[in-house]
């Protein structure tokens, strides 16, 4: 028997599982550029006044590190721009989590045990997942490139557009694929596939932001921009992504052929026979469970704290001397205001909002230990239902304090070193952790949530989007300033713009605390459930 | 003797589903309990709630003397629980689970964990998530028998277990019995059952309908009778006690309750019987019977006795 037998049997079911969700993601891909095409054209019906957007887009930084490089200031130019790096995500985000779902998430449950033991090759199933979203890709991209055409813009550019982000799809269906061979888990090679996600978002947006062009060549998500839709168009670019693509395959196919099922490529570690002498009690149990998460964030923030501070203050001095954005720094810091102090700080507050999904992650281990039954083991021993609680909620309050300092301690550290203030550090680092309240409430809501409303505590993620855009919105203009106001970041003072206000900070500290203690409340008075 | 835990008039309901509908349950100190019951009939309700897990809606529950969602804290230093379906925290091993978890009740016997592992044929050093499921229910069972508590409620604790381990598991219960332990043991396997409860108690539909020995139960319960006789039987529809009659040429076939066995074959008899069986009725027949049934148990047992 092959190893790659039965594959097309298992693409077919594939399918047949996925027919809801893959028609559904695929017509809001195709469909998304051809409608930023249709509305550019409608609000800007002439280059003349396409222009202007783009200078000033040129010249935002914010603008630059979330969409890229503006390549042709014309209607095909600006929809590429606009819809390459979120296209990117929309594409290369759902295929990853697909793949991963076809092969990590199956062997998980056992399912392809069943087909391991049948006429099924041990390779077949990452291929079936993994030629089944790119073939999904491909239709994505042929159908975006129609649809782009139909609006009446150049078809060689609609064919590239199409092309790279069906490519970046593919690219991170395999990112994917090797995801859910080296680990052993479909939690960790979920992790795993975000986490080279943002590292290649990041990369390209600093690299962008700054100048450092060659950053984002270091990224495929820098690659799929520089395939230049619609202004003079790269082939070869797309061609470096098809071989990056392939050789992702290549070694997803060689190492599912190297291990067990359902083992990771390194073989599960076994681990202490008794527990060591500190493993006695809740609160250390709880860091046990959450140690790995809150390290990893730690390590990874501060990786990038020092790559930011390091690259704003390198290169950001000379580009951001056009007068709309001295303007806007003016406006929001003052006469004096430098603009890499604002643009780090606008860096901060980004990343903040990430931080504060470590927090609501910890917060959401109340609720999902005590839905796979782990808090009754613990719960029937002498531990109150306070004492478990809050063993979670410690470690979910503290542990983005970590990442914070540490994002703020790197980043001041990158910023001093490259502009040779050393005297900077104090001051980043206090507008990192200015954040903190902010990011607690966050935790708050998860911890509220999980307490009073378990089996809506993943609502907690759709309040974290729902402010997202509220706040993207509002930086846009176009929310009203009372709703504006519900969001914790918001109050956060930016003291790299020498803000200093003590007082929301003091009111959202205890915003969240009365959150945390409605939580704990209402865990303590409710039953259990599964 | 005292009541290691006594209930009378629990309800539970959620949302629309009465799960325990008036329950009623003594376990005396120092007995093995059999708790047994169809499906969803509430057992694993009534264990949560004894727990401190749930809250009843009402009725009264006491626990080794004390209020099951009052006094949880303080009473589970004296218990150690096992549920159906264990599941473990995937990065810790097995030894760090059965530590873990006898520390936060007070200490744990290293003596004994060491036994109660090569018992099992355990291998403590295996992570959570590598363990199957026979072997999860297997270190929260070294776990709740390492400890030294009083009380142990085991709700389906050998689900998964293969026959050989199935053994050891009855052995230490027996042990813990030996010791004077009390035990509340929910099962679907009788023959443990049989093995191991002093009483049990079978729940429907959230009320109990039967409590009593092995030996109490098997009264209640009918005998079957085959007899061949010397002529085609009648008379026999309608005597009462007897259930199911089916006859055929000379054949009879019928369920009667005990106390009415001596009129069957009084009649029986006077057809001239030229071949008899009586079975004394099983335990499967016992439980089927309750498991079945729409009838709740208290009258059948007024009109018997
Ligand atoms: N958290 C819950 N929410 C809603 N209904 C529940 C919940 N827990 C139990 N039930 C319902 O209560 C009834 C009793 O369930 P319980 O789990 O106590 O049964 P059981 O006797 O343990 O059954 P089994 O032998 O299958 O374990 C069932 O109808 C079940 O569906
Ligand atoms: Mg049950």
């Amino acid at each position: 028997m092959g190893t790659l037998t039965g594959t097309g049997i298992l693409a077919r079911h594939i399918l047949r599982r996925d027919r809801l969700i893959l028609p559904l993601w695929g017509f809001l891909s195709a469909v998304y550029p051809m409608s930023i095409a249709n509305s550019t054209v409608a609000l800007y019906p002439t280059a003349d006044l396409l222009r202007p957007v783009a200078q000033e887009a040129m010249a935002n930084p914010a603008q630059l590190a979330t969409r890229g490089v503006v390549f042709d200031a014309g209607a095909g130019g600006m929809t590429a721009w606009t819809v390459g790096s979120s296209g990117a995500m929309l594409m290369g985000l759902v295929s990853m989590l697909l793949v991963i779902r076809h092969t990590r998430v199956d062997e998980e449950s056992g399912r392809s045990e069943l087909i391991g033991s049948g006429v099924v090759g041990r390779q077949a199933p990452p291929a079936a997942a993994l030629g089944v979203v790119c073939s999904v890709n491909l239709l994505i991209g042929a159908l975006m490139s129609v649809l782009l055409m139909g609006t009446g813009l150049p078809a060689a550019g609609s064919l590239a557009l199409g092309l790279a982000l069906a490519a970046a799809g593919c690219t991170f269906a395999a990112v994917g694929a090797v995801a859910a061979q080296v680990t052993e888990s479909a939690v960790s090679a979920r992790g795993l596939g975000v986490s080279v996600f943002i590292a290649f978002f990041l990369i390209r947006a600093v690299g962008d932001a700054s100048g450092a062009h060659w950053l984002s060549w270091l990224s495929p998500l820098g690659w799929t921009l520089n395939v230049r839709p619609f202004a003079g168009e790269r082939w070869w670019v797309a061609a470096l992504l098809l071989a990056f693509i392939a050789l992702l395959a290549v070694a997803a196919h060689m190492l599912s052929a190297r291990r067990d099922l359902a083992a990771g490529l390194l073989p599960p570690r076994l681990g202490p026979a008794a527990a060591a002498p500190g493993l006695r009690s809740p609160l250390a149990l709880a860091w046990r469970l959450h140690r790995g998460q809150v390290v990893a964030w730690t390590a990874g923030f501060a990786v990038a704290g020092l790559t930011l501070g390091g690259a704003v203050s390198g290169n950001l001095e000379g580009q951001l001397n056009s007068p709309q954005i001295m303007d806007m720094i003016a406006r929001v810091g003052g006469e004096d205001a430098r603009p890499a102090d604002f643009f780090l700080n606008f860096l901060l507050s980004m990343l903040a909002w990430i931080v504060a999904t470590s927090g609501m992650l910890s917060a959401l281990r109340l609720r999902s230990e005590e839905s796979a039954g782990r808090a009754d083991l613990v719960l029937v021993t002498p531990v109150s239902r306070v004492r478990w609680a809050l063993s979670h909620l410690v470690v979910a309050l503290a542990g983005p304090a970590l990442v914070l300092a540490a994002l703020g301690v790197t980043a001041g550290l990158g910023y001093s070193l490259t502009s040779g203030d050393i005297g900077k550090l104090p001051q980043v680092l206090a507008g990192a952790l200015a954040y903190l309240p902010a990011v607690w409430v966050m935790t708050g809501i998860a911890a509220a949530l999980a307490g009073l409303l378990p089996r809506f505590a993943m609502a907690a993620w759709g309040i974290w989007v729902g402010f997202i855009l509220i706040d993207v919105f509002g930086m846009l203009g176009q929310v009203n300033a009372n709703l504006l106001e519900i969001i914790p970041f918001v109050h956060i003072p930016w003291v790299l713009l020498g803000q200093m206000s003590p007082a929301p900070l003091a009111v959202l500290t205890a915003v969240a605390a009365a959150l945390t203690a409605a939580g704990v409340a209402g865990l303590r008075r409710r039953d259990l459930v599964a | 003797m005292t009541n290691a835990i006594s209930v009378s008039g629990l309800v539970k309901t959620f949302g629309r589903t009465r799960a325990l509908d008036g329950l009623d349950l003594t376990v005396g100190t120092g007995e093995v309990l059999g708790f047994l019951g169809p499906n969803g009939a509430g057992k694993s309700t009534t264990i949560r709630i004894l727990l401190g897990l749930m809250r009843a809606d009402s009725g009264k529950a006491s626990l080794l003397g004390g209020d099951p969602w009052a006094d949880a804290t303080d009473l589970h230093r004296r218990l150690a629980y096992v549920p159906g379906d264990v599941t473990l925290w995937p990065t810790l091993s097995g030894g760090e689970v059965i530590d873990l978890l006898g520390r936060l009740r007070g200490g744990i016997d290293p003596q004994r964990r060491a036994t109660l592992l090569e018992r099992f044929e355990l291998d403590p050093r295996k992570k959570g998530r590598a363990y199957s499921k026979g072997n999860r229910q297997k270190v929260a069972l070294v776990a709740a028998f390492a400890s030294d508590v009083e009380l142990l409620i085991l709700d389906e604790p050998t689900s998964g277990l293969d026959p050989l381990m199935e053994a050891v598991f009855r052995d230490s219960v027996a042990e813990e019995k030996a010791r004077g332990r009390t035990v509340l043991l929910s099962s679907h396997i009788l023959s443990e059952v049989e093995a191991l409860c002093d009483r049990v108690s079978i729940i429907r539909a959230g009320r109990i309908v039967e409590t009593g020995t092995l030996a109490e139960l098997r009264h209640l319960t009918r005998t079957s009778v085959t007899a061949e006789l010397a002529q085609t039987p009648d008379g026999l529809n309608g005597l009462p006690g007897v259930h199911d009659l089916s006859v055929v040429g000379n054949k009879v076939t019928c369920q009667v309750e005990p106390a009415h066995l001596d009129a069957l074959f009084g009649r029986l008899t006077a057809l001239g019987l030229r071949n008899v069986t009586a079975a004394p009725p099983t335990l499967e027949d016992l439980f089927m019977r309750h498991y079945r049934t729409a009838q709740p148990g208290g009258q059948r047992r007024n009109q018997v006795a």
